[in-house]
């Protein structure tokens, strides 16, 4: 009796150990799902194995390319059931390793088929579908068989579909290629292969590929030749040794506006094809306008050209120019000044960029005015620009040239304040993150390093253009205004936004830092510029400098050193969205679930020390009209803040391969993701959605 | 400028291709060559002439190769070949640091393990044997008729799996190829789509 109950019960544990219908395999997890748990009798449905590669790893197509192999399955079917037909495989993916091509799934892939129950089933009887499958499963490395036994215990019933199962089985079927009524042609000459396929919009084409289904009639890892040939594509590749009579396979199709690819099954018969015909959409701007890096290079300059106009540039160039202004300055002066200054400018982008090259290199997440995330380095930058800003305003005067040393030296340091001017320029330009330059630096963070410092080399000679025509041109120079006592007061008038800029900055810092580290970082500034009015006196009076000099310079370090490092999450809180947005902060996750509602969202990365974004957070952003428009169309709006270089949002910004902010992206309720401008116009935000 | 993004990462992605392959076809002349096999010695194609010549392309942690060792299918096709007085030559095409590579002492201890009998075991880590032919999967074979043209490419046989008992069952193509060539036939069929994993170029 006892023995009876305990075979009973182990046959009961027995059974969810043998109807296992999912599989944890070393390299893959493979389950056999089926559309519904109750199949109708003579009904067929279908039912799908899903295989699930880890990450690095792939399975393989029904033609496996150069290596590996296909899936095989062995069904066990109820008694009477005929075989189901050949698994149906989804779009597969194109994987060239050492020069060998394979036709993989490196994503989770669902190979479906369809099983119909004999008619004459009575409703409640159990039906058991198991199937023993054998993969072969590889990384770039090795490859490793799996095997796995599965069991799907069903009962005949209605044949309602499952609600997790039939939506992953309609899905996987949506997946498969699809039949191509229209028959193709294919020929093959002098070792090419050539296909022509009958296609309706064919100048919407954006790439195509076309997967044999047998051995025998391509080269699989030559490359193939798109064009687009009257109403036909023409795929040409290399031909394998003897490719004969009709010809099955698959061919992925992308589509100028599709998100996903198109597969069709297509036969083609021996026939005659046409010559090559026109690019590919994809192809055309490639094809006319030469390789991208001549594009990237002219985007750099022209975004460099435009830093000279940023109101924390151009001070410092105008002056500069005026300078050479003067009738009396010799051309090759002018020209030794020009080329010094560029040195400066192209020395200090070229070290910027490749510091940002080897952070990268290092792991770090950084990008384009990283630097301004220390907050000593933005205290450095509000000593400076005080320093200037005070300069300008006539408090003391920078003169590298003492009378002493001979004329000599004179055009020495003339050469050398040029390139000091230059340097300067260069890295004070940086929170100007100009429309152009962003795109231009997110492409260069993606080149190999050579052709990336060639792009920030660009952007230095753009910003150090205009100075450079002047030096080289003297039509330029004369058309400039003569020196005169309109210079002092122009000067002074320059000093506005210098120390508007250093405003700014003390407020970046109060934001990094909080109060009492603006509070010292002002109080640098303070006994700067007490240091510099004594400077001032002094020269005025022709006494020595260099007693205020050092004292100057002794303070901004005190200033610097001193600084308190405050917590972060303290200083920084809350978005600085106008109220009215009702801003949330970013993050993949909640953007994601938003996305998923099919809530439209606009998404904007902005940092304190990031000029553009203010001005666009407190113009277009900010008006009524803008808030009324999100409020109507139940637009979320999302901020991402990078002012200290948030790990979370460097990553998206890799992603989106931008490398700095401002970045401004609408995802629209139809989930098509859409970029705006770098400057916001209130009209281009209310015509969201 | 997502476009010119798009070209400057295709830029970046161009010169990713691997080894150039000049397929060898069968009835052209087979592809010469010079290699050094396990034991240091110097071996070439041309040693051979007159001899019908089997090349093995083999990588010893490959499942597919395994599969033909370990059910003894392989050393048995060797033997079968030798015996009836072909050359049969092992080639390892697996780049140092990738997977099966070996020097000569570590083919010497696979033979030895395997209880295989190749008349060479033949070191190829640059790939130059393996590109020439176009060996593509491990086991890939190769059938060499007396007079140097090629006679057979293809897989082993025409179980394309990695279990041990296909090794052993089905058609055995190169114990036939060989065979074929002995009486002074062409092989039937003489091409097979090879299969296996794929060989580890550099």
């Amino acid at each position: 009796m006892i023995r009876a109950l305990l075979l009973f019960l182990a046959a009961t544990l027995a059974i969810p150990a043998a109807a296992q219908s999912v599989s944890q395999q070393p390299n893959t997890r493979i389950e056999l799902i089926a559309e519904t748990a109750t199949p109708a009798p003579g009904q067929p449905f279908s039912i799908g194995l899903q295989l699930t590669p880890k990450a690095g790893w792939h399975t393989y197509w029904s033609n496996p390319g150069d290596a590996g192999a296909p899936t095989r399955v062995a069904w066990t079917l109820p008694p009477g059931t005929a075989a189901p037909q050949p698994l149906a495989y989804p779009i597969p993916e194109t994987l060239i390793v050492s020069g060998l091509m394979n036709y993989v799934y490196s994503h989770p892939n669902v190979l479906v088929t369809s099983i119909t129950p004999p008619a004459d089933l009575r409703k409640r009887t159990p039906f058991n579908v198991t199937v023993k499958a054998d993969w072969l499963v590889c990384s770039l490395e090795q490859c490793v068989p799996e095997s796995a036994t599965l069991t799907l215990p069903l009962v005949i019933g209605d044949g309602a579909a499952d609600p997790q199962n039939g939506i992953a089985l309609a899905m996987a079927r949506a997946a498969l290629p699809k039949p191509m009524s229209a028959v193709a042609d294919w020929s093959a000459a002098d070792g090419r292969f050539v296909l022509a396929v009958p296609f309706g919009n064919p100048g919407d084409v954006r790439s195509a590929y076309f997967y044999p289904d047998a051995d025998g009639v391509i080269d699989y890892a030559a490359p193939q030749v798109v064009t687009v040939a009257g109403d036909r594509l023409r795929i040409e590749t290399k031909a394998s040794d003897a490719p004969a009579g009709a010809i099955t396979g698959v061919l992925r199709v992308v589509i100028d506006g599709e998100e996903k690819p198109l597969g069709l099954m297509l036969t083609a018969e021996p026939g005659n094809v046409p010559a090559a015909g026109l690019p590919l959409a994809a192809d055309k701007p490639r094809a006319a306008g030469g390789p991208g890096l001549p594009l990237i290079l002219l985007g750099a300059i022209l975004g460099g050209i435009i830093l000279n106009v940023m109101p924390c540039v151009f001070p410092i160039l105008s002056l500069k120019a005026l300078s050479l202004a003067g009738g009396n300055v010799e051309p090759a002066a002018a020209r030794r000044d020009a080329l010094a200054y560029t040195a400066g400018v192209i020395l200090v982008c070229t070290a910027l960029g490749g510091l940002v090259l080897l952070l990268r290199a290092a792991g770090s997440q950084v990008g384009w005015a990283f630097q301004l995330q220390d907050p000593r380095v933005i205290t450095a930058l509000l000593l400076l620009v005080t320093a200037i800003a005070l300069n300008l305003a006539g408090l003391f005067e920078i003169n590298l040239s003492t009378g002493a040393l001979g004329d000599q030296t004179i055009r020495k340091g003339g050469a050398l304040g040029s390139f000091a001017t230059g340097a300067l320029a260069a890295f004070v330009a940086t929170p100007c993150t100009g429309p152009f330059m962003a795109g231009a630096l997110g492409a260069a963070l993606i080149l190999p390093p050579v052709a990336a410092l060639a792009v920030f080399a660009g952007l230095g000679l753009g910003l150090a253009l205009p100075f450079l025509a002047v030096g080289f041109i003297p039509a330029l120079r004369r058309r400039m205004p003569r020196p005169g006592a309109w210079m002092t007061r122009l000067r002074a008038i320059l000093s506005v936004p210098m120390f508007i800029t250093a405003l700014a900055l003390a407020w970046v810092l109060g934001q990094q830092v909080g109060v009492p580290g603006m509070t010292a970082g002002l109080a640098g500034a303070l006994l700067l510029g007490l240091l510099l009015w004594w400077l001032g006196s002094r020269q005025h009076s022709g006494a020595s400098s260099w007693l205020p000099i050092g004292g100057a310079i002794a303070a901004g370090v005190a200033a610097i050193l001193l600084l308190p490092v405050a917590d972060p999450a303290v200083a920084n809180s809350g978005t600085s969205a106008p109220a009215a947005l009702m801003a949330q902060r970013f993050s993949p996750e909640k953007l994601a679930a938003l996305r998923a509602a099919r809530t439209p969202v606009f998404l904007y990365m902005t940092a304190d020390w990031c000029l553009t974004c203010k001005v666009n957070e407190k113009g277009a952003m900010a008006d009524a009209s803008v808030a009324e428009a999100f409020r109507r169309k139940g637009i979320a709006v999302l901020e991402g803040d990078w002012t200290r270089g948030d790990p979370v949002i460097s990553k998206w910004l890799a992603d989106q391969q931008r490398a700095g902010v401002p970045v401004y992206v609408f995802y629209g309720a139809d989930g098509q993701q859409r970029e705006l401008p770098q400057i916001l116009t209130v009209s281009a935000l209310t015509a969201l959605g | 400028m997502k476009s010119m993004l798009f070209a400057a990462a295709l830029l970046a992605a161009g010169p990713a291709f691997g080894p150039a392959f000049a397929n060898a076809s069968v009835g052209a002349a087979a592809p010469q060559f010079t290699a050094v096999d396990a034991n240091g010695k110097t071996v070439k194609l041309s040693d051979y002439k007159g001899k019908t010549v089997v090349l093995e392309w083999t990588n010893a942690g490959c499942p597919f190769v395994r599969a033909h060792y370990d059910s003894g299918n392989m050393q048995a096709t060797q033997a079968a070949a030798r015996q009836s007085g072909a050359v049969w030559l092992t080639v390892n095409s697996s780049a140092p640091g990738k997977q099966g590579q070996v020097d000569g002492l570590g083919a010497k201890a696979q033979i030895a393990k395997d209880k295989a009998a190749p008349t060479a075991y033949l070191l190829d880590p640059a790939g130059t044997i393996g590109t020439a032919y176009g060996a593509r999967t491990t086991p890939h074979i190769y059938v060499i008729d007396p007079a140097g043209k090629l006679a057979y490419a293809g897989a082993i046989n025409d179980r394309a799996t990695a279990d041990e008992a296909d090794a052993k069952a089905g058609t055995n193509y190169a114990r036939a190829a060989v065979l074929a060539v002995k009486a002074g036939k062409a092989p039937d069929p003489a091409t097979t789509k090879p299969y296996g994993c794929s060989v580890k170029y550099k």
